[in-house]
């Protein structure tokens, strides 16, 4: 027969495998936490797909900004990109108060600049190089993906997944009202 | 103090003599020496054949984990990331970065998650001796129990064997007589 003791190293075992599964099925495996939040946002260097406006983490210091990837061969993006453009209607108009920039990646000039026509993005555009040079300063993990990034040059927060019209617009405020009180 | 004419060297015995023209040619030879060791040896660095660039890369590849895989690593993975990630860290390698340091880009941007083995040390090192120490614990678990029974038996009296009573040996003579009778 079992003794006390053993009983109870049997029930903390099968208690732990328990709650570490019921841990995995209640953990929303689109809540990935990045290292980036909180940190300097890596460094990046692109090129509107049309006009050929350079943009970067350095010219957009002092400036908060969506960072959103994106592809013309994700179907998830096709749901949020009217979001995105009515981000870019309601705060972007003035570049130096708030910018929302899209970058393609693993994606041809062709595909993208008809993707952005046919939903049509009015705002910032580029491509990634071939090499995934921004994405894998990212640590993209697929498309779509956004990251805020507040005047400060921070990451402030991360996802993964189509964005809500209430995520945006928690996240744009909390910068937009950061930006305004800085100094 | 007089000095001497062009040098501004001390004037006296030693005017005669340049010893500090000497002295800075030494001083410069060494600077060239110096800087010759170290482009040597980055060179030695940086001087890796294709085939031990492959073979680091491979190596390195093979303790990262496809992002866009279920339990894949790069090294094995055909997905596009994971390509994009190969190739980032053959370009690494061929810059001469170490793996620690190409590991540690990668943890910088997806997390300690990309690494296959956990670190050996804080939460990882737990995870690193927790099978073991399972494992040493089920043994001793069931040692302990074999051991006990063992003991239990060598230490128990042998069993009685039962003897008949004697009604029960009054029925067998019965019985057989019965038998004997009807042969």
């Amino acid at each position: 027969m079992f003794k006390i003791w053993q009983f109870w190293i049997v029930m903390l075992a099968i208690t732990g495998m328990t709650a570490m599964f019921a841990y995995g099925f209640f953990v929303d495996p689109k809540l990935v936490k990045s290292p980036l939040v909180g940190k300097p946002v890596p460094s990046f260097s692109v090129q509107e797909m049309n006009t050929g406006e350079p943009i970067g983490s350095a010219s957009l210091k002092g400036t908060p900004y969506m960072l959103n990837f994106w592809g013309s061969w994700c179907f998830a993006c096709q749901g949020e990109a009217h979001l995105l453009e009515a981000a870019h209607r309601k705060w972007g108009q003035d570049p130096k108060r708030f910018r929302v920039v899209g970058i393609a990646f693993n994606d041809t000039l062709e595909s993208a600049r008809a993707f952005a026509r046919r939903f049509g993005k009015t705002y910032y555009l580029a491509l990634d190089d071939a090499q995934g040079t921004v994405i894998l300063n990212f640590g993209l993990y697929g498309a779509p993906e956004t990251f805020f990034v507040d005047h400060t040059g921070r990451v402030r927060y991360k996802k993964v997944g189509a964005l809500t019209q209430e995520e945006i617009e928690e996240q744009v405020t909390l910068l937009l009202r950061e930006a305004e009180k800085k100094p | 103090m007089r000095r001497g004419l062009e040098t501004g060297a001390p004037a006296g015995r030693l005017s005669g003599f340049p010893w500090w023209k000497t002295a800075r040619r030494i001083a410069l030879g060494m600077a060239a020496a110096s800087v010759l060791l170290a482009a040597l040896t980055a060179g030695q660095a940086w001087g890796l054949s294709e085939d031990e660039i492959e073979q680091k890369s491979l190596l390195i590849a093979g303790q990262l984990r496809c992002p866009t895989c279920q339990g894949v690593s790069v090294k094995d993975s055909n997905a596009p990331l994971a390509r994009q990630i190969h190739d980032k860290v053959r370009r690494m390698v061929a810059e001469g970065q170490s793996g620690e340091a190409i590991r540690a880009f990668f943890v910088s941007r997806y997390g300690e998650w990309i690494l296959r083995a956990p670190k050996k040390e804080g939460l990882g090192l737990v995870l690193w001796l927790l099978p073991g120490l399972a494992l040493l614990v089920s043994a001793g678990l069931i040692g302990y129990r074999l051991l006990g029974n063992h003991r239990q038996r060598m230490a128990a009296p042998p069993e009685p064997i039962p003897t008949l009573t004697d009604a029960q040996r009054a029925r067998i003579a019965s019985d057989v007589k019965t038998f004997e009778e009807q042969d």
